[in-house]
């Protein structure tokens, strides 16, 4: 579903990609770790169009998107929740999720109507965002703007999500929480590339994964090969 | 003193501070959207101003010619957002700055080549006659004035609030990036603002031109006290623009007839300076609060 090949991309002249592939199958639930600094995010970027490659090529389900504006690639399917969150702070929760479906709706009226069956199953699976949908995002905690990212994305109805790092500066009851929903988003199907730190999690998930070093793919594998792996193990599963 | 005067001279200034406002608010506009503003923007009121006063010249009623002007405007503003802005901004650079300036001449010129150099009176069907409100008088144009900067704003308001193409022009504003990986072009959504904005400066082309008459010169003293409103205010509240822009009408209406109407211009640059020292972001700008 979605491919990158010999990836090159960077900030200026600093090169940080330098020839990343990966690829993620239909319906698996792929994990990039790596340590800070690797390149995680910027490959994330590259992918979703927020940082145009210098050379290489990203398809997503079998059309070529690198080069294309990140809201082009968004429109193809592919949404990319990303590091940091970035809610709309001064929208509200319910706006918030709207908007994550904006390239399906009608731009005017009745746009929230026909909303309504995703909005219930983000709500379903959020009780909290349905609580607080008046709510300002920037108002919520941590955790909470986390799920509405992961909600806002989902809203999309996406061929491939991109998570960079959901579990970022959260505290651990909440960080169990987020692999939970992650586990119930790979039983609903949806295909998944997962950026984290928590490695041993993300590789209690995982379908397949791939070790990031100095913007490269050092090793990859099923979790079972990578935690059998010594250099894995030593680096980020000790 | 006598008060009624007081209260008379206050009140038509507030309302000729609304136009402050208004061009002000268009300011707000493409500011939220991209960072930028046009700072040819009184040329793009006044160009306005003339092409509706061909549209008047050329038979079309009024409540048709308005709409024209609008558009026109809107169209103006988007001239402005593909030559002047959009190149710069990609480039990170502040080139914009420097590049509406001189589509502002460029405009000017335009407007002295194909309409002159003189003042010309704007005809229209709204009458000058006073009406009696609450202990002073005021006229149907300044009326009118007040119905269509109130009208428009919060029809702006109303669409950013309500419509899902509104919401992403806030989402836009809130974070650029993220907005994008909804699939929301940023790039339209500035082309959006600018069209707003341009639009916005025609009503207040349109709705000053009666009182102050058309000329290639008429918005410059306008256009400075937008920019003290927008400055004072802040350049995110459109509550702030409206009773600012209105403080400030009353307050150089009130001074130029005790004072003399040398100091007409007086308040606004001190209001400015003011301003600038005590809260460069403005009496009701947010500063901007971000979670890590
Ligand atoms: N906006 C930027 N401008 C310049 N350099 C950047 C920028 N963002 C990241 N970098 C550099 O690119 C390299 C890779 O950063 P990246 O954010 O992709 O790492 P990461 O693997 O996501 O790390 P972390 O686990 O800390 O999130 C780093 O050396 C970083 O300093
Ligand atoms: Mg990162």
């Amino acid at each position: 579903m979605l491919q990158v090949e010999d990836l090159y991309a960077g900030y200026g002249a600093s090169e940080v990609l330098t020839g990343t592939t990966l690829s993620v199958k239909k319906g698996t639930l792929v994990a990039l770790i790596g340590a800070n600094g690797a390149g995680k995010t910027t490959t994330m970027r590259a992918i979703s169009g927020g940082l145009k490659p210098s050379k290489g090529k990203v398809v997503l389900d079998g059309k070529e998107v690198q080069g294309l504006d990140a809201s082009r690639i968004a429109r193809l399917g592919l949404a990319h929740s990303p590091e940091g969150r970035k809610v709309f702070g001064p929208l509200s929760v319910e706006d918030n999720l709207l908007l994550g479906a904006y390239s399906r709706l009608p731009r005017f009226f009745g746009f929230h109507a026909k909303a309504q069956a995703d909005l219930d199953r983000v709500y379903d699976l959020f009780p909290k965002l349905k609580e607080r949908h008046k709510q300002a995002a920037g108002t919520l905690s941590g955790g909470e703007q986390q799920m509405l990212a992961i909600g806002r994305a989902l809203m999309a109805r996406p061929k491939v999500m991109l998570l960079d790092e959901p579990s970022m500066g959260l505290a651990p009851v909440i960080v169990q929480e987020v692999f939970r929903t992650i586990r119930r988003l790979k039983e609903e199907g949806i295909t998944l590339l997962l950026v984290e730190q928590f490695a041993k999690s993300a590789l209690e998930v995982a379908d397949y994964a791939y070790v990031m070093e100095r913007g490269r793919i050092a090793v990859e594998g099923t979790p079972a090969e990578l935690s059998r792996n010594e250099r894995v193990i030593a680096a980020y599963l000790g | 003193m006598n008060p009624s005067i007081i209260g008379q001279m206050a009140v038509s200034g507030a309302l000729m501070g609304l136009v402050y406002a208004l061009i002000a608010y268009g300011f707000q506009l493409t500011y939220a959207t991209s960072k930028s503003i046009n700072f040819g923007q009184g040329e793009l009121v006044m160009i306005s101003a003339f092409f509706s006063l061909t549209l008047t010249n050329l038979g079309l009623p009024y409540w048709a010619m308005v709409p024209g002007g609008l558009l026109f405007g809107a169209v103006m503003g988007l001239v402005v957002e593909r030559a002047g802005v959009r190149l710069a901004l990609e480039q990170k650079s502040e080139g914009w700055i420097l590049l509406t300036i001189i589509i502002g001449l460029f405009f000017f010129s335009t407007a002295e080549n194909i309409w002159g150099r003189d003042d010309r009176p704007f005809p229209t069907p709204i009458s000058a006659d006073p009406i009696h409100i609450f202990g002073v008088d005021v006229t149907r144009l300044e009326l009118a004035v007040a119905v269509g900067v109130l009208g428009i704003m919060g029809l702006i308001e109303l669409f950013k609030r309500r419509t899902l193409l509104g919401k992403a022009f806030e989402a836009v504003s809130a974070d650029r990036d993220a907005a994008e990986l909804m699939g929301i072009s940023a790039t339209r959504t500035v082309m959006l603002s600018y069209g707003l904005s341009g639009a916005v400066a025609a009503l207040a082309g349109i709705l000053v031109s009666p009182i102050t008459t058309v000329g290639p010169t008429m918005a410059s003293a306008i256009i400075l006290k937008a920019f003290s409103v927008a400055v004072v205010a802040g350049l995110d509240s459109g509550f702030g623009v409206v009773l600012i822009g209105m403080f400030l009408g009353a307050l150089e209406s009130l001074s130029s007839f005790y004072l003399g109407s040398g100091w007409r211009e007086a308040p606004g640059l001190i209001l400015l300076i003011l301003a600038l020292a005590v809260r460069p972001t403005g009496v009701f700008g947010k500063a901007v609060i971000r979670k890590v």
